[in-house]
């Protein structure tokens, strides 16, 4: 009896099985990208992408710390489980090279938006007059002060870092500290930030970037006069363990009342300015980082989508990247989040969204396109090996930071190392 | 007829053996797919040139093994990982006894708090170095909030090469601590109470009968626990990603951090591997030493 009963169990599941409706396969499309308000605000339309082409978007929104080391296994991997990838722009290089990403000239010829992306950050994409990637966000260095404490002491906005020492030693307490910077090591670390010294006292990494000539020339004299600048602001007029700084304890610190000055990514000045997110942000000002000697050089970072070589669907990426830089989709997006960092030019023109940055801060979408129109594509040297060489440098001036080893000591040890990264000995 | 009894006998264990010799089949599969290939692909690795965007030029070899030799980086991470492991084993089999000793003393209903001990070792590892990494800044923690209002200042920690490397052993004595209680708490449990009753009567304090009645009999778990601490420690990884990125400059790059620098940041995978296959060496050799100091205590 109880087989009887199994065997008809297992013969009308059968039979189920044979009438059961068949689903048509829905086309997919694997994304992943890494945290910060795009990327979130893209996550949450997912859906909306369905709606419109019929394709599934799988967007996993993975910490930055574990991305590239996750896209790195997949990519060595062959695997084919990523279909568009997050493409911060001084990784693509390196990417090229190895082979992982594949060209998107013809989709971006055929893409009816790509008149809307701005030039520079499209741009920045094109190696040896191929496109790799569509931008979709271009954040840049700015500077945000305390307009109360400036009063109150009856000093002017450091227009250079040697004014900026000046009034640095005149605000400082032991209550409130007179600015956080990033100090931490790492290439998207500490040196998204000392380059805006750098550059201001005419350092560069290498003897002739722009000529071709990739001889390091880390241990420059204005290279070392940044470098002290730099050390002396963290050791002597930053908060208590600011030589282990990230771009997260600065905003804290600045949300706090714990410092005065915040020299840092757009993303995170539109949020120590946000009424909504610090109690300070009305007495708080917005202006362009600190100049030297050789002018002014907002640091500046653009982040893109790009299609992986090994991706399984390529098509169905492209038409996911169009729809992601659209303008309606990065509206949307600016309206949602915190991103005032859009790279699709005619989202600034929306009226909303010009009301909504105005109420965070009446300055904040100028000063944003200043920084930019003065910011150099190659802020970060665009080369295979930068990743490497950033890291190099940054552990070594954290060092001098964390008076590890005397300024002059760390940049001679950077200039080693570059070297032998590069394969110049 | 005896004759073929035996032979029906000895049929029968063989049928037996052979049946649980099939049954290790699937267990060997696994361990051949998930830990031989990986590990002989490692040792691959380790002895060509191959590099993550350059690819290899074919060249195979001991060029990395030389290298390591003269490689002071290296050199470093080994002292760094010596420092960690050290100090995070002895702290957590110490703190791990002593709890362990103080909960067997509990009775009846309040047995249960011990599953309070064991919250930290279910945190996963990245939130408790998040933790710890707010509680070792001075502008994020409270401890640092509560002396000020003493006008005592807490030093930071993070800026210097001991106190970053404090900061990692709290936080790793902090989430692995209830591993050694767990186990040690097992082994007391095994122990009889006769012995303690037997040293009491003979007028033994109980502070001598700990050290010379149960910390004998605790050897071989203690000597277990040491044994897999220390190879656990070997592996640190996400403390010092979290908290110190290997900073301040690269004091607290720990070896298996160098390996993934010179893999994932370098693109160096095979001089990477060179790396990771010297830390399994070291690991063998060490748990090959303590597994025969093991036999020699419990015989």
């Amino acid at each position: 009896m109880k087989h009887l009963f199994t065997t008809a169990l297992v013969a009308s599941m059968a039979l189920g099985a044979s009438f059961a409706p068949v689903h048509a396969q829905t086309e997919e499309v694997n994304v992943v990208l890494f945290g910060m308000p795009y990327t979130n605000g893209l996550q949450d339309l997912a859906d909306q992408f369905e709606e419109d082409t019929g394709i599934r978007a799988n967007i996993e929104v993975i910490g930055q710390d574990v991305f590239e080391n996750r896209i790195t296994l997949t990519f060595t991997g062959g695997s084919d489980d990523i279909d568009v990838v997050h493409a911060p722009v001084i990784q693509v290089q390196r990417w090229i090279q190895a082979g992982w990403l594949q060209p998107m000239t013809e989709y971006v010829a055929a893409m009816p938006g790509a008149d809307d992306i701005l030039a520079g950050p499209l741009n920045a994409y094109v190696v040896d007059g191929e496109n790799w990637a569509v931008p979709f966000m271009a954040g840049a260095g700015l500077m945000t002060y305390r307009q109360d404490v400036l009063d109150e002491a009856g000093l002017a906005v450091p227009e250079t870092w040697e004014e900026m020492l000046e009034v640095a030693a005149a605000i400082h307490t032991d209550d409130r500290a007179a600015i956080g910077l990033r100090a931490v090591p790492g290439q998207g670390f500490n040196m998204f930030i000392f380059p805006m010294i750098m550059r201001a006292y005419g350092g560069n990494f290498f003897a002739d970037y722009e000529g071709g000539d990739l001889t390091p020339a880390i241990n420059s004299p204005e290279n070392l006069e940044a470098l002290n600048v730099y050390i002396e602001l963290i050791n002597e007029y930053a908060p208590q363990g600011a030589g282990n700084f990230n771009f997260a304890e600065v905003l804290a610190a600045a949300q706090n009342d714990q410092i005065a000055f915040a020299v840092e990514g757009t993303g995170v000045v539109s949020r120590i300015v946000d009424p909504d997110l610090s109690q300070y942000a009305g007495v708080t000002g917005i202006a362009l980082p600190p100049g030297g000697p050789a002018g002014r050089s907002p640091a500046i970072a653009v982040h893109g989508l790009g299609i992986p070589t090994s991706a399984a669907n390529p098509d169905a990426a492209a038409r996911f990247i169009e729809w992601a830089v659209s303008v309606d989709t990065v509206t949307q997006i600016a309206l949602n989040e915190a991103f005032p960092d859009f790279t699709t030019g005619p989202v600034a023109d929306n009226p909303e969204v010009i009301a909504k940055y105005a109420d965070v801060h009446p300055d904040f979408l100028a000063m944003r396109v200043q920084a930019l129109d003065l910011a150099i594509g190659h802020y970060r040297p665009l080369i295979p090996d930068w990743p490497s060489l950033g890291q190099a440098v940054g552990e070594n001036i954290n060092a001098a930071v964390n008076g590890l080893m005397s300024p002059e000591d760390a940049l001679e040890a950077a200039e080693q190392e570059m070297r032998d990264i590069l394969g110049l000995y | 007829m005896a004759f073929s009894s035996t032979r029906r006998q000895r049929g029968a264990t063989y049928e037996i053996q052979r049946g649980y010799r099939r049954m290790i089949i699937p267990a060997l599969v696994a361990v051949s797919v998930f830990a031989i290939v990986p590990l002989a692909g490692m040792f691959g690795l380790a002895f060509s040139d191959y590099h993550l965007i350059r690819g290899s030029e074919g060249r195979f070899g001991f060029h990395n093994f030389v290298r390591l030799i003269s490689d002071g980086r290296l050199m470093g991470s080994v002292y760094v990982m010596a420092i960690l492991s050290i100090f995070g084993v002895v702290a957590q089999v110490l703190i791990g006894t002593a709890v362990a000793v103080g909960l067997q003393k509990i009775v009846g209903r309040w047995r249960m708090g011990r599953v309070l001990f064991l919250v930290p070792y279910a945190v996963p590892h990245v939130a408790v170095a998040l933790i710890w990494l707010s509680l070792f800044t001075p502008t994020l923690s409270p401890i640092n909030a509560f002396f000020d209002i003493f006008g005592i200042t807490v030093p930071s920690f993070l800026t210097t090469q001991n106190g970053a490397m404090f900061a990692i052993v709290v936080a790793d004595t902090w989430t692995n601590f209830p591993f050694s209680m767990l186990i040690i708490l097992a082994a007391l449990q095994g122990i009889s109470p006769d012995l303690d009753e037997a040293a009491a009567l003979d007028g033994a304090t109980r502070i001598k009968t700990f050290f010379y009645i149960t910390l004998p009999l605790l050897m071989p778990a203690l000597l277990m626990i040491t044994l897999f601490r220390f190879i656990d420690s070997l592996k640190h990884f996400p403390m010092i990603f979290v908290i110190t990125k290997g900073g301040p400059g690269r004091s607290t790059q720990a070896t298996n951090f160098y390996a993934y620098v010179q893999t994932f940041q370098n693109s160096n995978v095979a001089y990477g591997a060179a790396i990771a296959v010297t830390l399994f060496l070291m690991a063998a050799l060490i748990s090959f030493y303590v597994a025969k100091l093991n036999q020699r205590v419990s015989s």
